[in-house]
């Protein structure tokens, strides 16, 4: 991804409907005990699209707006989606993923690391009440909503962010799928219509 | 195969960026409510209003339709519940308008005045929740009522339900309310019939199950007892929330042995989850001048409770 005000734009407008979305409608459903959080794909879905440095910068800006607008510790949610948000990147830049599904698996891990990193950070901010063991199961359940709206929220940010680029992974997938295997053995392979056969 | 220079930067920026948040965190941390990231945080919070209030709003649809699935999942366990809970109010309210009629009659003979639900000068203001904090771990939620409608930090905050929590930061047309179920809260309560005296403290992760702390092992609490607001009138030590705020009742009181204070479990009142509008007890309604001469002090949306 260039740097440039397009890019910039499409970035900060993504992350700000994402947080707006988030705390006024998300937070507010409750779902098998637990609520979705869409800014963690948000954030995951740019690492995955951009890289490593696009995807630090959006995790720690998404963190920020997050705890700017709820009055929370400035910072704690920055630090666990700036990691989240570089790692789905690097992701992106070792294993060139083209698999239509991949947001499922990246969603469940990015939103698994983002609890357990959230929960890590509070304990050591020393929270000074006890823990139920719902807390668990609330996590779990943000895990399993994330997974479930992750096709829908990664599409969404693909097609904002796909002019501004460099290159799409899901694009180069549908250049190399295999053409109609259709005609004689020895032309297959090749794209050749049916109706040019004899 | 890798440029070592690329490699380079972007490990400096994943370096600087998590350093920014330590430092944030850190000065956040260190500074007082009238500190520049406090300030900030406030400024952003007035900026974002307007888009959450109408986000809010737009969506409200959504977030009921998702609600009422919810409610026909759990509507058989809730009528049994509903019940037995009924079945237990109709033998309380008996008791209840007993012990009222020997109140009113002892009144009479000692001639005092009859006490109001809330002290004198506190006047409630309704406010719409626009935004709630997604993790179990920061329990919050804004509403759409600031200083321009006389919100002060520290003011409690109840529903019909009963007490909420309290305000801890305000802007013009907005106000953060940190929740009793949030792990910083901390309610001095006071048990209904015996009137022995603890403090409320959550259970992070469970907003139905809060645990009444420092009561005597000897107290004699049941299942049931209400739980209110003790409201400390001391000078050195004077509580946020005024005398008499229903909070919950009794839900589980754990024997053990070891512990030098009785275990109680108490179930809140409030449904903290589901909360669309709530009461601010402000004790004293008059506007904040400085407010609104702020060009971008809009008034908030809050009503006046009648």
């Amino acid at each position: 991804m260039n740097l440039t005000p397009g890019t910039v734009i499409r970035t900060g407008l993504l992350l700000l409907l994402a947080m707006v979305l988030q705390v006024s409608t998300f937070s507010q459903l409750d779902v098998l005990g637990g609520n979705a959080d869409i800014t963690i794909l948000a954030v995951a879905a740019i690492g995955l699209y951009s890289g490593s440095v696009p995807g630090a910068v959006a995790g720690f800006s998404a963190g920020l707006l997050l705890d700017l607008a709820l009055g929370a510790n400035l910072g704690a949610t920055s630090l666990v989606l700036t990691v989240v948000g570089y790692f789905a990147g690097r992701f992106m830049e070792l294993r060139d993923p083209a698999h239509g599904l991949i947001p499922l698996p990246v969603a469940l891990v990015a939103t698994t690391a983002t609890v357990v990193g959230v929960a890590a950070v509070q304990f050591m901010l020393d929270i000074g009440a006890t823990v139920s063991v719902l807390a668990v199961r609330e996590m779990v359940a943000t895990i399993l909503l994330n997974t479930i709206l992750a096709l829908p929220v990664f599409a969404l940010v693909r097609r904002v962010l796909r002019p501004v680029l460099l290159y799409d992974p899901l694009e180069r997938r549908r250049r190399r799928a295999a053409p109609q295997a259709s005609g004689p053995i020895g032309l297959r392979g090749l794209d050749v219509k049916r109706t040019h056969l004899p | 195969m890798y440029d070592k220079q690329v490699v380079r930067r972007r490990r400096a920026a994943l370096a600087v960026l998590v350093a920014l948040s330590i430092v944030l965190l850190t000065a956040y941390f260190g500074e007082g409510p009238s500190g520049l990231l406090h300030g900030l945080q406030r400024g952003a919070q007035e900026v974002f209003q307007p888009i959450e209030t109408g986000v809010s709003r737009a969506t409200k649809p959504f977030r009921d339709l998702v609600g009422w699935v919810g409610d026909n999942v759990n509507a058989k366990s809730d009528n049994d519940k509903l019940k037995k809970e009924n079945a237990e109010l109709r033998e309380q309210v008996a008791r209840t308008e007993a012990a009222e009629n020997e109140n009113r009659k002892l009144r009479g003979l000692v001639k005092l005045p009859e006490n109001p639900a809330y002290p004198d000068g506190v006047k409630p203001l309704t406010a719409r929740v626009i935004a709630r904090s997604p993790t179990v771990w920061s329990e919050a939620v804004q509403i759409d009522a600031g200083s321009s409608d006389g919100v002060r930090v520290d003011q409690p905050v109840v529903t019909d339900g009963g007490l909420v929590g309290r305000v801890t930061s305000v802007t013009g047309g907005t106000a953060t309310i940190t929740l009793i179920v949030d792990a910083s809260s901390a309610v001095s309560a006071q048990v209904l019939p015996d009137g022995k005296f603890g403090v409320v403290r959550p259970k992070v992760g469970n907003p139905n199950d809060m645990r009444l702390e420092y009561l005597d092992k000897n107290t004699k609490v049941e299942k049931g007892d209400l739980v209110i607001t003790s409201g400390s009138t001391d000078e050195k030590l004077e509580s946020l929330f005024p005398k008499g705020i229903p909070i919950g009742r009794v839900k589980r009181v754990d024997p053990d042995e070891l512990d030098v204070y009785e275990r109680i479990h108490i179930e809140p009142f409030a449904d903290f989850k589901r909360m669309e509008f709530v009461q601010v007890l402000r004790a004293n309604p008059q506007p904040d001048p400085q407010t609104e001469q702020a060009p971008n002090g809009s008034a908030g949306q809050g009503q006046e409770a009648p």
